[in-house]
């Protein structure tokens, strides 16, 4: 009788993707996808345009929002080499820090994507609404409430039963996606040049120059909202290591899907703003694009844009719920959580309890948001922001700390392992700081309303770290072992060498 | 060589059915019986899945540790083969492979909708498996 010890014919446990499934446009599109362009574009454009002291400054927001991404991406890329975990920012912060900084980090990527379902639901709600010509709906409170909550739930299917879409369905979305922006792009640029836009504003070289913006206080705000759209760029930093040609491809392919996106916001929001001015999407920041789309390509070309934030949006909520499931997963499988969060479903091998928490903590969060913020997408957009700048400038940090022995082993090391992404974290918590502080006052926020005397998404971020505090002291005094006893580590010096040689 | 029967197993009560009648089978035959669970995480928007795949691993693991008494109490020659590839192509491999003489699964008890919605495991081996295939329903339903 032959033993039972199970044969493996697996690849090495470690790896993410299986080696050689993707090719250099498949990286592109999966880089460009899991950033959502149109979604990310509809959610933020009109809450930039509208704080105070950037108003045309907006794409040259976009633009800088992308150094510090750029550079924290570089730290996802390299802690990714160390040590492949889902945990991500929650297992390489514990790793460098300390469980609770590594657990804090892991919070505030669960907080910044539970957030972000909030305005995501509500995009897709109007726009599910906006596609069959139902302004009323899109625009009631309850009705896109109920649709946003259908959404979720939807969505939350998708990724129990872990039904995903071809890499050629993704491709053809993707591409539809673009060409569906850039079209209203050019058709928006044409008719502000031949006179055909009312209240059109020819674009300027000047809507480029970052000196124009009126205070540091507005840019650092601006930039929160902004590094919004390249949240999810990371992912293909790390799927690129995966790729058919290891040495060639991941390099070219996120360089490419870089300025990809960049042209893509630069344009868009170029033409979003000349074609009626600035207080055209102040005044319809819940549906930017919807609104603009109707006198930019007319009925029923407008359409073709609705459905591409729609498309968009469904990808987005799936690169949502996805990593915060792999993360609270991972942080489960550590004992940072309780051990529930890391069953796993079965039939389906999905992690089952992390995604229907998930999924119905998203809707009471959307739900509670949907009934009490008066303007719930910019609310939650910044609150997100608040998020993502916490836990992506940890993961800034972390990577420099890591690697602290081998910084001035290279040229290369000290610059792409140390000092670029050492200064994301470090601009990502100046950002951090400083809309912050900006956010006390409650005349900041979009509708000026104020909560506990503070602007609604500051006060929804300190609600969302007190609540993480709360649950972190639960989890110490009922499991202090073995995750509370982790010692920081410093990274095997094999590491590096191994990926650049 | 002794023949070779591979089953698709999953620890589900489908796949236990499938199991016993492989068993039944293979002391006719004097087979062989390979245990395979194969399986795929959904990974298209990547990221990292190190400790997700770990996980699903040990599930993996303790599904088919559920068949080994059975096993052992029939007395049959066994295999038990964790295949981290979508279900269906990872069964034909393994057939292919071994040199199998048939693949037997069992069908989950799944209503039909249900299955033309999330793809139903059996109707697409008998699709593409060029290993003559056996599917087992669920007697009690």
């Amino acid at each position: 009788m032959d033993v039972a010890a199970p044969a493996d014919h697996s690849e090495p446990l470690e790896k993410g993707l299986k080696a050689g499934a993707l090719g250099f446009m498949s990286s592109v599109v999966i880089g460009v996808a899991s950033t959502a362009p149109a979604y990310s574009l509809a959610a933020t454009l009109g809450a930039v345009t509208a704080v105070a002291g950037i108003g045309f400054q907006a794409p040259i927001i976009m633009v800088l929002a992308f150094v510090p991404m750029l550079f924290v991406a570089l730290g996802f890329k390299y802690l990714n080499q160390a040590d492949p975990d889902c945990g991500t920012t929650f297992t390489w912060c514990a790793r460098a820090f300390g469980p609770i900084t590594g657990w804090l980090g892991g919070w505030g990527l669960i907080f910044a994507d539970v957030l972000v379902m909030a305005s995501l639901s509500q995009i897709a709600g109007s726009y599910t609404f906006l596609l069959f010509g139902w302004t009323s709906l899109a625009n009631s409170t309850l009705w896109v409430g109920v649709a946003g909550v259908i959404w979720i739930v939807l969505m939350g299917l998708i990724c129990y039963v872990g039904i995903e879409a071809s890499a050629r369905t993704q491709w053809g979305l993707l591409g539809a996606e673009l060409v569906i922006l850039v079209l209203f792009s050019l058709v928006a640029l044409v008719k502000v040049w031949s006179g055909h836009a009312p209240g059109g504003v020819s674009p300027s070289w000047n809507w480029l120059n970052p000196f124009d913006i009126g205070s540091f206080g507005a840019m650092s705000s601006g930039l929160l909202l902004a590094i919004f759209i390249y949240w999810g760029w990371d992912t293909s930093v790390s799927v690129n290591e995966e790729t058919e040609d290891a040495t060639e491809t991941p390099g070219r392919a996120a360089v490419a899907s870089t300025f990809l996106l960049l042209a893509i916001y630069v344009i868009v929001s170029i033409a979003a703003q000349a074609f009626h001015g600035i207080g055209y999407l102040n005044d319809n920041s819940d549906d930017v694009l919807g609104a603009l789309g109707k006198d930019v390509l007319g009925s029923p070309w407008d359409k073709l844009l609705i459905i591409a934030v729609l498309t968009s949006a469904s990808a987005s909520t799936q690169t949502t719920i996805l990593p915060t499931t792999r993360a609270t997963l991972s942080m489960a499988s550590h004992g940072a959580l309780p051990k529930m969060f890391a069953r796993i479903q079965p039939r389906h091998l999905t992690p089952s309890v992390s995604t229907i928490w998930m999924c119905a903590v998203s809707i009471v969060v959307f739900v509670v948001l949907n009934t009490v913020s008066s303007n719930i997408l910019a609310d939650s957009v910044t609150a997100t922001g608040f998020g993502i700048a916490f836990y992506y400038g940890l993961t800034g940090l972390a990577c420099p700390w890591f690697f602290r022995h081998e910084l001035l082993k290279s040229a290369r090391n000290f610059f792409l392992v140390g000092l670029l992404p050492l200064l994301g974290g470090i601009i990502l918590f100046a950002i951090l700081g400083d809309s912050g502080y900006e956010a006390w006052s409650p005349a900041s926020s979009e509708t000026g309303s104020a909560w506990l005397g503070i602007s609604p998404p500051l006060a929804m971020a300190l609600l969302g770290l007190l609540i993480g505090i709360v649950v972190l002291i639960a989890q110490r005094i009922v499991a202090p072992e073995p995750f509370f006893r982790w010692k920081t580590e410093v990274a095997d010096p094999g590491v590096l060498e191994a990926a650049n040689g | 060589m002794a023949r070779t029967i591979v089953v698709g197993y999953d620890g589900s009560v489908g796949a236990s059915h499938a199991l016993d009648r492989a068993v039944e089978l293979a002391k006719l035959e004097g087979a062989r019986i390979v245990v395979v669970f194969a399986y795929e995480i959904p990974a298209a928007y990547g990221g990292e899945t190190g400790d997700y795949r770990r996980a699903v691993r040990e599930l993996a693991e303790e599904a088919t540790a559920a068949a080994v008494p059975r096993l052992q109490e029939a007395d049959v020659e066994y295999d038990i083969e964790l295949v981290p590839e979508r279900p269906v192509q990872g069964l034909v491999d393994v057939a292919e492979r071994t040199g199998a003489s048939m693949i037997v699964v069992g069908t989950n008890g799944e209503h039909p909708i249900r299955g033309v919605v999330l793809g139903s495991v059996p109707h697409k081996l008998l699709h593409v498996s060029r290993v003559p295939v056996l599917v087992v329903p669920d007697p009690t339903e």
